[in-house]
């Protein structure tokens, strides 16, 4: 018993103020990476999903490239993404020794630091909006086509064009219902953020893993889950409120 | 309504286009389907200015697709429709532009925009398709509303109206627009009966406002006292039409006669 709790629960490697600072630190990183990332995947997301209704044939040009991303990127392991972001950023911002042609991108794009943040901190992100871009447009498009159709028909019928009734009428009402699913994708990609570690980035579970590699003690790493878990618990309550909200307000005739 | 109306005055003061026959709008040969659903097979129809049109007709008749067609949110496979003197079928866009600015049109199912107040359904499409400035539209938007007798639920949303004032509401939020042509598609189904009349009492008025009317309806008492001129639609054709008092009271064709005998035996 005592050996099982020295391996997961060793508060003395826990709270050794060098690998607390340490797993702090990297989840200070996961907590930006997260928010970040996270903005951009629901303005991405929304985008892409408004694009997607797109109407009529000439729409197809729009609505059909569009597709393809949402169900290729849904199709990847995020991880091969942030693997794919780093490298070619990164090489396609170094000039050709061998021909000696110049970078295709400039440096600040290839290897960013904007905002005082390391390069793999930023391919993260981007990879990220990438493909949780892609799943969350698909979670506004439940909610825009769950929007009643006469809202749309109320809406032309008024002279509105597709453009303002989407922006006035449909996305407000299609944003609300979905809130819940967006939480839940965010929980999801808040967990994928961690995937990081594998270009350079010292984020939570690499530092608990370091210090887990000269401990032998799983400690520093059940500190990275408890600090996920404070904050991934109380956002799945909070989407479980709102989804018996809503549920409450449907019951009642006016959701 | 134009400057110079009066607060209450609906009908359009300026001399609109008519086509030769002094039709205001008219329908020649609308066809329309969907798959292999043949549910407009050829109608024609001329609608004078101020006029008020009741069509009758069991479910599945093509009705309510006719006033689709009308204002192009279900346009036809073939055919003509003229409005004002201009063809609006296609044109596209430029055609969709034209009808939907002078056509107006109340649902069934009210619809409504649930995130806002009543006089901000009434105020969004004059705001954002005509840019007019937001108190002109709220003084305007609130006239309106006091005439379909909404004046004191002005802020309230939707959720917190009953069938009767929603639809109200959304006759005052068409209305806003200007129309010179109102569809109504069976804008009473939906409602408790009790509150039936007072959407009907708002039609009668706009009608004898002089407002050009086209109307699909199950209430026969309103067709025989408000329509000028009453439709009834079978099988996506017109099968007789007439004054109400001709095809209500004594109509000549056997389908008229049978729909007209299960819907008044009651």
């Amino acid at each position: 018993m005592d050996q099982l709790v020295d391996q997961f629960f060793d508060f003395g490697i826990m709270f050794d103020p060098d690998n607390f600072d340490k797993v702090m630190a990297g989840f200070w990183f996961t907590i930006k990476l997260a928010i970040i990332a996270g903005i951009l995947s629901l303005l991405w997301g929304l985008v892409l999903a408004v694009l997607r209704q797109t109407p009529g044939k000439l729409g197809r040009i729009i609505r059909w490239p569009v597709i393809a991303y949402i169900d290729v990127f849904r199709g990847i392991p995020a991880l091969l993404v942030i693997l794919i972001v780093s490298t070619a950023l990164g090489a396609l911002s170094q000039p050709d020794l061998e021909t000696g042609a110049g970078a295709l991108l400039p440096r600040w794009i290839g290897v960013p630091d904007w905002f005082g943040q390391p390069a793999p901190f930023w391919y993260g992100v981007i990879a990220i909006t990438i493909t949780y871009g892609a799943y969350m447009a698909e979670v506004y498009r439940a909610g825009i086509e769950a929007v009643p159709s006469g809202q749309m028909e109320a809406a032309r019928s008024l002279g509105m064009s597709h453009r303002q009734a989407m922006r006035q009428v449909i996305v407000p009402q299609a944003v609300r219902k979905v809130i819940p699913p967006l939480l839940n994708d965010f929980i999801a990609l808040m967990k994928d953020t961690t995937l990081v570690s594998f270009i350079g980035l010292i984020e939570v579970v690499q530092a608990g893993y370091d210090i887990a590699s000269e401990t032998f003690s799983s400690s520093a790493l059940t500190l990275g889950a408890l600090l996920f878990v404070l904050v991934t618990i109380p956002l799945a309550r909070l989407v479980d409120w709102m989804i018996a909200r809503q549920q409450a307000r449907y019951e009642r005739g006016i959701a | 309504m134009r400057a110079g109306d009066g607060p209450g005055g609906l009908a359009p003061t300026e001399a609109l286009a008519t086509d030769g026959d002094g039709a205001f709008l008219r329908l020649e040969g609308v066809r329309k389907s969907f798959a292999d659903l043949v549910v407009l097979d050829g109608v024609d129809l001329a609608i004078r200015r101020g006029e008020v049109v009741c069509v009758l007709g069991p479910s599945g008749s093509g009705k309510s697709t006719l006033l689709r067609c009308v204002n192009l949110l279900s346009p036809p496979d073939s055919g003509r429709i003229v409005l004002e003197g201009e063809e609006i079928t296609g044109r596209g866009e430029a055609g969709i532009d034209f009808v939907r600015q002078r056509v107006g049109m109340v649902f069934q199912q009210f619809n409504l925009f649930p995130l806002k107040t009543a006089l901000e359904n009434v105020t969004l499409a004059p705001r954002a398709v005509l840019g007019r400035d937001e108190g002109e539209c709220r003084r305007r938007g609130e006239e309106l509303l006091d005439r379909v007798g909404m004046s004191d639920k002005v802020a309230e949303y939707p959720d917190r109206l009953s069938g009767g004032q929603q639809q109200r509401v959304a006759i005052a939020r068409a209305l806003a627009m200007d129309p010179h042509v109102m569809l109504f598609d069976e804008v009473t189904s939906a409602l408790d009966p009790e509150l039936v009349k007072e959407v009907l009492d708002v039609m009668r008025e706009l009608a004898d406002e002089g407002m050009t009317m086209l109307v699909v309806t199950h209430e026969i008492g309103f067709a025989r006292e408000a329509a000028d001129r009453v439709i009834f639609m079978d099988g996506g054709v017109i099968v007789e039409e007439g004054p109400p008092a001709q095809v209500i009271d004594a109509p000549r064709h056997e389908r008229t006669k049978a729909f007209l005998g299960l819907v008044l035996e009651h």
